[in-house]
């Protein structure tokens, strides 16, 4: 064994894992005064090395690893949920533009085209619509939920999908700019009995009189006979707001 | 009592199980935190780098081959993710030296704290490719096959690369020594 095979076997003389069974490197360790003196030194060094404390990482580690992977759990859920693409913003802005390119397309081929083509394209805009509508309208952020709202106006197809997530909005929306703008949309849906009666029973609901004087502004406006025992029910509440008291009795005179 | 083995248990987190990841930073956010402590001075950025690991094995999990090392695909992730901060932050290793300068004070006296105080500031010299190969070498107590599993070289490479880290260190830490008596 000559010094560089030696050197080779270093690490594991200090590793204390060195296979030297015919007894190469310890006859030449023995014989070369160099290979011995650095073969010790650097032992001592690697001991030394040793002898570094571990250091012990902050707690905090680990409430942000257990967080991190709360938070990724919960994005993996969602994302195994049906649609949850729906949600993604990348699908938002190609649905946007995927509405544009079909509104230019049918700009084009409105004039060529046979009617049954015409209403098919016409049916997947409605779909398109219904899709955007449904999607914007679980948005975290409410100027995007009232896009959504926006976007349920343009249902031409009354679509009880949409009429449900109106339904949802008007009651448990946190904004109340966005309630009242999902009221305002349920006019779309006033032919549906569903829809007239989730507007009616929504007024029990409210707590915010703003939104409580639009559905009963609609509610007069559709001459809704149906709705006078929600509002006599209202009526009955002392903590009812002054202004809403004033504009339901108004609106219990306009439905005798 | 049965303890699932740690690639049994990244396959199972490769196949949706999540929960298995908890299991696998319990055994080695510690180590691995040492890891980087080593190699960039910063306990910190130590802390952030494991969090970082920890989530790319989630996104790269898929990645994960059953027949290899859990261990040196881990470092694996570790080396790539010290390389990523190396060069988003353009790090300058100087805090171990800082980190030496305080704890030298405090044990002047007490020869063997300062032979490892010296030793630190030596490893904080070393280049940090070396600085790498003694901490997985000699902290992380990695075998030479996962070694070269990480360097992606052969075992013999491996012993040789580790002799030549523990000589340069030798060469830094003796000059300091001679300064430290001179």
């Amino acid at each position: 064994m000559n010094c560089q095979q030696a050197r080779t076997q270093f690490v594991d003389y200090w590793r204390g894992t060195l296979e030297d069974a015919n007894g190469e490197f310890d006859a030449h360790l023995a014989s070369c005064d160099r290979c011995r003196a650095e073969a010790q030194d650097l032992r001592d060094l690697w001991g030394t090395m040793g002898q570094i404390p571990e250091q012990d990482p902050s707690l905090g580690l680990r409430v942000r690893f257990y967080d991190s992977l709360r938070a990724w759990r919960q994005q993996e859920s969602e994302r195994r949920r049906p649609f949850w693409w729906l949600r993604h913003p990348a699908f938002q802005t190609a649905g946007a533009a995927a509405l544009l390119v079909l509104g230019i397309g049918i700009g084009f081929m409105v004039r060529g085209r046979d009617s049954t083509e015409v209403s098919q394209l016409r049916g997947e805009i409605y779909n398109m619509r219904q899709l955007v509508a449904l999607s914007l309208l679980q948005q975290q952020s409410a100027s995007d939920r009232l896009r959504g709202v926006n976007f349920a106006y343009r249902v031409e197809q009354p679509d009880p999908q949409v009429l449900s997530a109106l339904l949802t909005t008007v009651n448990h929306d946190p904004s109340i700019n966005v309630r009242v703008a999902a009221v305002d949309a349920l006019r779309n849906f006033t032919d549906n009995p569903i829809g007239r009666k989730g507007l009616v029973q929504a007024l029990a609901k409210q707590d915010s009189p703003v939104v409580q004087i639009e559905i009963l502004d609609q509610i007069v406006e559709l001459h809704d006979k149906s709705a006078v025992p929600e509002i006599q029910f209202l009526l009955s509440s002392k903590s009812v707001n002054p202004d809403v008291r004033q504009r339901a009795e108004w609106a219990l005179k306009q439905l005798q | 009592m049965y303890e699932a083995s740690d690639s049994s248990l990244m396959q199972a987190v490769r196949d949706g199980d999540l929960g298995g990841l908890a299991v696998l930073f319990e055994r080695h956010h510690r180590p691995l935190f040492n890891y980087f402590v080593h190699v960039n001075g910063n306990r910190e950025l130590s802390e952030d780098l494991v969090q970082d690991v920890f989530f790319r094995m989630l996104k790269y999990r898929r990645t994960y081959q059953p027949d290899r090392s859990f261990t040196a695909w881990m470092y694996q992730i570790a080396r790539n993710a010290h390389v990523d901060s190396i060069s988003k932050r353009k790090f300058e290793v100087s805090l171990g030296e800082r980190e030496f300068a305080s704890t030298t004070k405090m044990d002047e006296n007490l020869k063997r704290k300062q032979e490892v105080a010296l030793l630190k500031q030596a490893m904080a010299r070393l280049p940090m490719d070396k600085r790498e190969l003694l901490v997985l070498s000699r902290y992380q107590n990695l075998k030479y096959e996962e070694i070269a599993s990480i360097l992606g070289c052969d075992i013999g490479a491996v012993k040789v690369r580790v002799y030549r880290a523990v000589r340069a260190l030798g060469q830094i830490y003796f000059e300091l020594a001679g300064e430290k008596a001179s």
